[in-house]
């Protein structure tokens, strides 16, 4: 059958070798367009969740619809260290207010009200702050600055001073500090609510400004250490979300999983799929889009395909029919043309995999210039950040599909001819020349 | 051309013992191998009935080497076609080897043709890409054979043929003669009840003819093969034991009948 199959692929040479470099072209663009799309995706979602937000996060269920004071994590230190033993997890604890932030010019840097190192605000006069005209609503976000800045790239985005090291220093968005006329060094007051409804207030010195590039986030955000700002807010060992970063994208959702059966009942882990669902709807639409252009691609080889077997069927009409004198049944005949439609889809799918598996293997290593893909544009459209390459993903999926698809649909495009053979009669198909 | 099975020269000890074996079944009760009986055929041609077989009674003797004779469009093809299970009849009975053609659905009748009934085709009818060997082995690998008895039993039906040399070459590097004895070779290999063929000498030359001729009845003699071939050359019937003449889809002489 094998040998048979093989030799029949012979008798017309530049025929199987353009179906076949059809299909081998097909599966090496779809192949590398996959793993181009895989990679793209990926750097796609790394800079979302990897700037600020994290792969997931956990909170309190209430807090997803109403992101508000009394909706915490209780014991989130337990919480978090038990969260610490899943392998490739990552967990950063963060508070978060809204507040009304004012530049403390009327604190001398020798007061004693507070101490502007660490923020505390035991001996804090309110009667010394504001002095400072201006004050602005901002969103006050507690993190662990030590921990975050090797995972998250916010960090990286700091134009000016530093990210904080030391107890009561904090980075403020850059309009905020515009608006404000904040300088390195000078001290914010945060005023805001305690959890229980006090008064909440806590002083940070300017360790650095950031600019995110996100207009509403640089004119609102002050980030602050963790520990005094949950202090601040009357937090006890509480935390309004636990940020997770995982070392494996792909293993996120089974992560998810592991990370869920730790949970109590009160609370809730979320992907990046539910915190970002912009960003998974463009994936699906681009998704789709790319599905659309591979099917026209298919289709384009399945009418090559068509045509070769109906050619087969119309030269080789008088062979099947030998087939059947001889003894063989039309199921047999329609199994050995289908045989060589799987051998041509085969050397194609070979050929394909033979040029796109260095190809992208050769591309993952050295990345492709996002500049040679029209530059700036490419870059702001597919939502890269500052990625200056897009790096192929070679995967299981994006090395398989299309030859998957091209064996299913090079037997269905053949079979499209051969199930004709079922309409042969031998003495018919004898009697042709 | 030379092949090793010899024509009506005289005989090996081997083959004297073949020949004697056929003697004493000549003495015996013969069972039919074939039994025609009101056997019809009409085809539509442009919406006209045309009448290709009208009621033919035939019966075939185990062991007998048959002519089917007659001018183009006698029926001597749909006779043969009908008896090889090839196509159908539209009335009357045919039987192979005991089993009821009629009876038998097209997946039973693509069994029987595998199994109890070897084919020569005016046309040869080799498969191109296949080397004779190959051609021959086709078959066996049909009928589920192991692969080292089909290349024996392939080569030792090539060799009886005097093709042993050539059992390499594809089809296109044979002669005629050659490409004929390769489909004899191919149909005699599985040892069927009953060779029937069509026309086998018309694309050879007298002497090709001969020679193929002189295969299928040593065949006959030798192996006791019942065979049955169409033909309208007179040289053809000359090789044959028996005779029978068709006329208009009807059987006109028979000169051996016994039906």
């Amino acid at each position: 059958m094998i040998r048979l199959a093989w030799r029949n692929l012979l008798r017309n040479r530049a025929r199987t070798a353009l179906t076949v470099g059809g299909i081998g072209f097909s599966v090496l663009l779809v192949s590398f367009a996959m793993s181009l799309q895989s990679g793209s995706y990926e750097i796609m979602i790394d800079s979302a969740t990897g700037y600020f937000t994290g792969h997931g996060q956990i909170s309190h269920r209430d807090f997803v619809d109403q992101p508000r004071l009394e909706h915490t994590v209780t014991n989130a230190s337990n919480l978090q260290a038990r969260l610490a033993q899943i392998d490739g997890l990552r967990v950063f604890p963060r508070a978060q207010a809204f507040a009304v932030v004012s530049l403390a010019g009327g604190v001398s840097e020798d007061s004693s009200a507070a101490d502007p190192q660490t923020g505390d605000l035991q001996n804090y006069d309110p009667q010394s702050e504001p002095s400072s005209e201006k004050s602005l609503g901002g969103m006050v976000i507690g993190v662990d600055f030590s921990a975050e800045r090797s995972y998250l790239d916010v960090y990286e985005n700091v134009v000016a001073g530093k990210v904080p090291t030391e107890p009561g220093q904090a980075l403020i968005g850059s309009a905020m500090a515009r608006n404000l006329g904040a300088q390195i060094g000078d001290e914010l007051i945060v005023l805001g609510s305690g959890k229980q409804g006090a008064v909440a207030a806590a002083i940070f010195v300017i360790a650095g400004i950031v600019e995110t590039g996100q207009v509403e986030l640089d004119r609102s955000l002050l980030l602050a250490p963790f520990a005094e700002l949950a202090d601040a807010l009357y937090l006890e060992d509480e935390a309004h979300m636990l940020v997770l970063m995982v070392d494996d994208l792909s293993e996120l959702t089974a992560t998810a999983s592991s990370v869920a059966e730790l949970l109590p009942e009160a609370l809730t882990v979320q992907t990046w799929q539910q915190l970002m669902p912009m960003i998974e709807q463009s994936i699906e639409l681009d998704r789709a889009g790319a599905v659309l252009f591979y099917s026209l691609l298919l289709i384009l080889v399945a009418f090559a395909v068509v045509n070769t077997f109906v050619m087969v069927l119309f030269e080789r009409t008088r062979e099947f029919g030998l087939f059947m004198a001889l003894g063989m049944r039309p199921g047999q005949v329609i199994a050995q043309v289908q045989f060589e439609a799987l051998l041509l889809s085969l050397l194609g799918v070979a050929l394909g995999l033979l040029f796109a598996y260095p190809l992208i293997t050769y591309l993952t290593g050295v990345g492709i210039p996002l500049d040679q893909m029209g530059g700036e544009e490419a870059i702001r459209q597919m939502q890269m950040g500052s990625m200056e390459r897009i790096f192929p993903k070679i995967s299981w999926s994006s090395v398989t599909t299309a030859p998957l698809v091209m064996i299913v649909g090079t037997q269905l495009a053949a079979l499209v001819s051969t199930v004709r053979v079922r309409g042969i009669h031998p003495v018919t198909a004898l009697r042709t020349e | 051309m030379t092949h090793s099975v010899p024509n009506a020269g005289p005989v090996s000890s081997g083959q004297e013992s073949s020949v004697q074996e056929s003697s004493q079944k000549d003495s015996l009760v013969k069972t039919p191998v074939v039994v025609c009986r009101g056997v019809k055929r009409i085809y539509q041609q442009d919406s006209v009935p045309v009448h290709a077989l009208r009621g033919v009674d035939l019966e075939i003797q185990e062991g007998e080497f048959v002519s089917l004779a007659g001018p183009s469009g006698s029926g001597k093809s749909t006779l043969l076609n009908s008896i090889g299970g090839l196509d159908g009849f539209d009335a009357g009975t045919v039987t192979v080897g005991g089993t009821d053609l009629g009876a038998l659905n097209s997946a039973e009748l693509a069994e029987l043709r595998l199994h109890k009934i070897g084919f020569v085709f005016q046309a040869y009818n080799l498969i191109p890409v296949l080397s004779a060997q190959e051609n021959v082995e086709f078959i066996l690998q049909l009928q589920g054979v192991p692969s080292q008895q089909r290349r024996e039993r392939a080569t030792e039906a090539l060799a009886s043929l005097g093709l042993g040399d050539l059992a390499h070459r594809r089809p296109g590097e044979l002669s005629g003669g050659q490409q004929q004895r390769v489909a004899t070779a191919r149909a005699i290999v599985t040892k069927p009840v009953l060779l029937l063929a069509d026309e086998p000498t018309a694309n050879l030359d007298s002497k090709t003819t001969s020679e193929l001729l002189e295969v299928l009845q040593q065949l006959n003699q030798q192996q006791g093969m019942t065979i049955v071939t169409a033909t309208h050359d007179p040289i053809v019937m000359g090789f044959t034991s028996r005779q029978v003449a068709m006329l208009d889809g009807e059987i006109h002489q028979d000169t051996g009948s016994t039906g």
